[in-house]
C-alpha cells in the first residue's frame, strides 16, 4: 500500500510560504479535515520582502485562496498596475520610452496586427497603434470602475503591492479561515528517512514536525533544497548581470499625490531603476552590475533619480544572485520562491513563479508517495522551461538597446546570448512573433509580449519575403480604427488611479 | 450657487409647485431610486431591480421606466401614464438638510417653481398647507426608508442572493438592445436557503419584498410592449 498524502509542511513564511500554503489549504479541504498544511516560520528571520510588482495572474490566486480584492487593497496598501514604462532603454534620451502594457493588441485572437503596423502604421509607436492602455497609464487613469466586480477588470490589470503586509493578510487569512497550522518557530535540522525523502524537520519549540511533502519557502538560504540536499544553484549571471539591489522607500508629498498605474523602469549606466507607486509611499530601486559600477556610484545614481526627497530616507543594499536551482523538486520536497532562484525583477517575475509553483503543487498535489516522483519529474521540466524562457524575455531587453555604456555594450556581446533567444531574434527579423513561436503549455510570456518588447525597443521585422501573405488589410485597419476608439472612450470613461483607490478605501467594491 | 434653502413661510409664502412640471422633470429618467415602503404599489407598473450607484458602486433598489439611459416609457403625451409614481419623484422640489435637524428646504430654481400655477406651499396667514404636510410625510417615508432600503438590499449582498440580469431584447423592428448594469433576486439561490435563513429573511420583513422583486420582473415585458408602442 502506498502512503497517502496527508500532510504538507511549508518551511517559510513570506509571501511565497504563504500562496503555496493558502492553495494548497483551499483546494484540499484543510479546514475540514482534508490534507493537513502546518507552516513553519522563523521569528528570528526577517522576510526580504521586495516582491512588490504582481501579474495579472494575482487576481486569479487571491481567488482562490478566498481573499476579497477590498480587503486585499486596503490591507496591502495596494494599487493598479497595467503594465510596464520602460524609459531610456533604447536610446537613453529623455524622451525615449515604449510601453509593456497588460492589454494585449486590438484583436489580437483574430489578427496579428504586428505585420501591418510595420506596412501602414509608420510614425506611430507600436504599443500606441494596437493598445489603448499606454494612453490610460500616461494619464493616471485606473483601469477599472467603483461600479466593477471584484476583480474584474474593464482593461486586464495586475498589483504593486507592499509585500510585508501581504505576507501578513495571507497568514491572518490561512490560519484563520483555511485551517493552517501555524508554528512560530526555528528550523534548526533535517532528518532524512531512509529513502532519502524528509522524514521531518527539527524544531527548537515544538519537537520534529514530520511531513509527507516539504515546501522550501526559505528564501535566500534554500535550507531544504540546498542545503539539505545540496542541489546545485545555476548562475545565470553571464547572461543576466545585474548583481545588486538598492531599495528606498519614498512618501508621496500629498496624501492625494498621483498614483502611478504602472511600474516605471529607467535605464541607467550599469542597470535600471524600478519605480512603484503604493498607495503612500513609492518603492523604488536600482539593480546594477557591481562589474560596470561602484557601489557608491550607484547610490549617487539611485539619489539622483529620487531627487531632493531623498534626504533622511534609509537606502538598503540587497546583493543579489540571478540564476536558479538545477532541480525545484528533489524527493519528498520542493523549493517555491527564492529558494528556487532569483531572477531582476524587470518583468515582475518573483511573484508569478510563486504563483505557477503554488498552482502545480495545488492543482498536482501527488495523492502518495509512489507517484511523488512522477509528478516531481514533471514540475522539473515544467519550471526549467519558464525559468529559461523568463531569462531569454528578461534579456531581450538588453539586446536591442543602443545605450552606449559598457554595461549596455557588454549585454549586446552575442556570448552572453542565450542561443534560444538567438535563434528566435534570427526569425524574427523576417517574421513577426507569432503564437506558432510559444507552442507549449507552459508558456510564462505570450507572443503578444515579445511584440511590444521587440518593436518597443527599436526592432524592425523586414516583412517583404512575407507582404503577399498580409491580405486582411481592410480588417487590420479596422483594427487601428477600433483601437482610437478604445482609446478616446477609456479617457472619458476611467477615474483617475488615485481617485479610484480613495473610493474603494471609502466603498470598497461589490462582490458582484 | 445654493439651491436649496431652508422653507420659510414668510419668504415663501406666495411660492406654488406645478404637480405637472414636478413629473415633467423625469420624463428623460429611466429610472429612480425607491424604498421597500413603496414596492407593494411600486408592483403595480414598474420592474424593481437593482443597479449600482455610479460614483459610490454601492447597490441601490430602483424602479425602471425605460432601457436606455434618458428613455422614460411612462411619460407620454406630456403625462406620467401611472396611477403610483415612486416618492423620490413626487417629494420634488423639497429636500431634508442633512444633519440632526433635518430642515425642509426647497429648490427655489426648481422648474416646477412658480408664483401662479398649481398647489400652494403656505396658505394666506403662512400655515402649511395639505400639500406641504403631505409633502413631508414624504420625506419622512423617504428618509427612514432609505436606511431601511440600505440595511435590506446588504441582507440580500450577504446572502449571495444577488444576480446580474442578462437582457437581450430584441424589439418589433428588430432593433437588438443588450442592457447591462441591471441586478436581480437569484430564484434558485433563495429556493435553495436554509429555513433558518428564511425564518431570518421573514422576521425582518425582508421576504415579502424579495419576491416582490421577483415578481415585479414580469413588467420587463410591458416595458418592451410600451417601447413596441412607441414604434408603431
Amino acid at each position: 500500500m502506498s502512503r497517502a498524502t496527508q500532510s504538507v509542511v511549508v518551511v517559510g513564511g513570506g509571501t511565497a510560504g504563504w500562496i503555496t500554503a493558502g492553495r494548497i489549504a483551499a483546494r484540499h479541504s484543510t479546514r475540514t479535515g482534508g490534507v493537513r498544511v502546518t507552516l513553519i516560520e522563523s521569528p528570528t528571520i526577517p522576510s526580504i520582502g521586495v516582491g512588490e510588482g504582481t501579474w495579472p495572474t494575482m487576481r486569479n490566486t487571491l481567488r482562490k485562496i478566498g481573499i476579497s480584492e477590498t480587503q486585499f487593497i486596503r490591507e496591502c496598501e495596494a494599487t493598479f498596475k497595467q503594465g510596464a514604462k520602460f524609459a531610456r532603454w533604447v536610446t537613453g534620451a529623455a524622451d525615449d520610452f515604449y510601453y509593456h502594457p497588460l492589454v494585449l493588441p486590438q484583436g489580437f485572437t483574430k489578427i496579428n496586427l504586428a505585420p501591418y503596423w510595420h506596412r501602414d502604421q509608420r510614425g506611430r509607436s507600436f504599443s500606441s497603434a494596437v493598445c489603448y492602455q499606454e494612453a490610460m497609464c500616461e494619464q493616471g487613469l485606473a483601469p477599472k470602475l467603483i461600479t466593477s466586480p471584484e476583480y474584474a477588470g474593464v482593461a486586464n490589470y495586475a498589483y504593486h503591492l507592499n509585500a510585508g503586509k501581504f505576507a501578513e493578510l495571507l497568514r491572518q487569512h490561512c490560519v484563520e479561515k483555511l485551517g493552517v497550522r501555524h508554528l512560530l518557530d526555528d528550523v534548526t535540522g533535517v532528518n532524512a528517512a531512509p529513502n532519502g525523502d524528509i522524514a521531518s524537520v527539527t524544531t527548537v519549540a515544538n519537537g520534529a514536525i514530520g511531513g509527507d511533502l516539504f515546501v522550501d519557502c526559505t528564501g535566500f538560504s534554500s535550507l531544504l533544497i540546498g542545503r539539505h540536499f545540496g542541489v546545485p544553484f545555476i548562475d545565470r549571471g553571464e547572461v543576466l548581470f545585474v548583481d545588486n539591489a538598492l531599495a528606498v522607500q519614498v512618501p508621496y508629498e500629498e496624501m492625494d499625490s498621483p498614483v502611478a498605474c504602472h511600474t516605471i523602469s529607467t535605464a541607467q549606466p550599469a542597470g535600471w531603476i524600478w519605480d512603484i507607486g503604493l498607495q503612500s509611499r513609492r518603492g523604488v530601486g536600482y539593480v546594477y552590475s557591481s562589474s560596470h559600477v561602484d557601489h557608491d556610484t550607484a547610490v549617487t545614481t539611485l539619489r539622483n533619480y529620487v531627487g531632493p526627497s531623498v534626504e533622511g530616507l534609509s537606502i538598503r543594499r540587497i546583493p543579489i544572485r540571478s540564476g536558479h536551482r538545477r532541480l525545484f523538486w528533489q524527493n519528498n520536497c520542493v523549493a517555491v520562491g527564492l529558494s528556487a532562484g532569483f531572477l531582476e525583477p524587470l518583468e515582475a517575475s518573483a511573484l508569478v513563479l510563486v504563483e505557477l509553483s503554488a498552482e502545480m503543487i495545488s492543482e498536482q498535489l501527488p495523492p502518495c508517495r509512489e507517484v511523488m516522483d512522477v509528478l516531481a519529474k514533471r514540475f522539473n521540466r515544467t519550471f526549467s522551461y519558464r525559468w529559461d524562457r523568463i531569462i531569454d524575455f528578461l534579456k531581450l531587453h538588453y539586446l536591442l538597446s543602443q545605450r552606449s555604456e559598457a554595461f549596455w555594450r557588454d549585454n549586446r556581446d552575442s556570448s552572453s546570448v542565450p542561443e534560444s533567444l538567438r535563434e528566435q531574434l534570427d526569425l524574427w527579423r523576417y517574421c513577426t512573433p507569432g503564437n506558432h513561436d510559444f507552442t507549449s503549455n507552459n508558456e510564462v510570456f505570450p507572443a503578444a509580449s515579445y511584440q511590444y518588447v521587440l518593436y518597443g525597443m527599436g526592432f524592425r521585422t523586414d516583412i517583404r519575403y512575407l507582404e503577399h501573405t498580409l491580405t486582411q488589410a481592410d480588417h487590420a485597419r479596422e483594427q487601428f480604427e477600433q483601437n482610437e476608439r478604445a482609446i478616446q472612450q477609456a479617457l472619458a470613461t476611467f477615474p483617475t488611479h488615485r481617485d479610484l483607490l480613495q473610493l474603494v478605501r471609502q466603498y470598497g467594491f461589490q462582490p458582484l | 450657487m445654493n439651491r436649496l434653502i431652508a422653507l420659510d413661510s414668510a419668504a415663501h409664502r406666495q411660492l406654488r409647485v406645478d404637480p405637472a412640471k414636478v413629473l415633467a422633470q423625469a420624463a428623460g429618467l429611466n429610472m429612480l431610486p425607491v424604498v421597500l415602503g413603496e414596492f407593494l404599489k411600486l408592483c403595480v407598473h414598474y420592474p424593481i431591480v437593482l443597479t449600482k450607484n455610479g460614483a459610490t458602486g454601492q447597490f441601490t433598489c430602483v424602479a425602471l421606466f425605460g432601457f436606455e439611459k434618458q428613455e422614460n416609457l411612462f411619460w407620454k403625451q406630456d403625462r406620467w401614464d401611472a396611477l403610483y409614481i415612486p416618492l423620490q419623484l413626487m417629494r420634488q422640489p423639497f429636500f431634508l438638510a442633512p444633519g440632526q435637524e433635518r430642515m425642509v428646504c426647497i429648490d427655489t430654481v426648481h422648474a416646477a417653481v412658480n408664483r401662479s400655477l398649481g398647489d400652494a406651499i403656505f396658505d394666506e396667514r403662512g400655515a402649511e398647507t395639505a400639500y406641504l404636510q403631505q409633502v413631508k410625510q414624504r420625506l419622512a417615508a423617504l428618509l427612514e426608508g432609505e436606511e431601511q432600503t440600505d440595511r435590506f438590499v446588504r441582507k440580500l449582498l450577504a446572502l449571495e442572493l444577488v444576480r446580474p440580469m442578462r437582457l437581450e431584447i430584441e424589439f418589433a423592428n428588430r432593433q437588438k438592445l443588450r442592457v447591462e448594469g441591471l441586478y436581480t433576486v437569484d430564484e434558485a439561490r433563495l429556493k435553495a436557503l436554509p429555513a433558518q435563513a428564511i425564518v431570518e429573511l421573514h422576521s425582518l420583513e425582508y421576504l415579502a419584498p424579495t419576491y416582490t422583486m421577483l415578481a415585479s420582473l414580469g413588467h420587463i415585458y410591458s416595458l418592451v410592449q410600451r417601447r413596441n408602442e412607441c414604434l408603431r
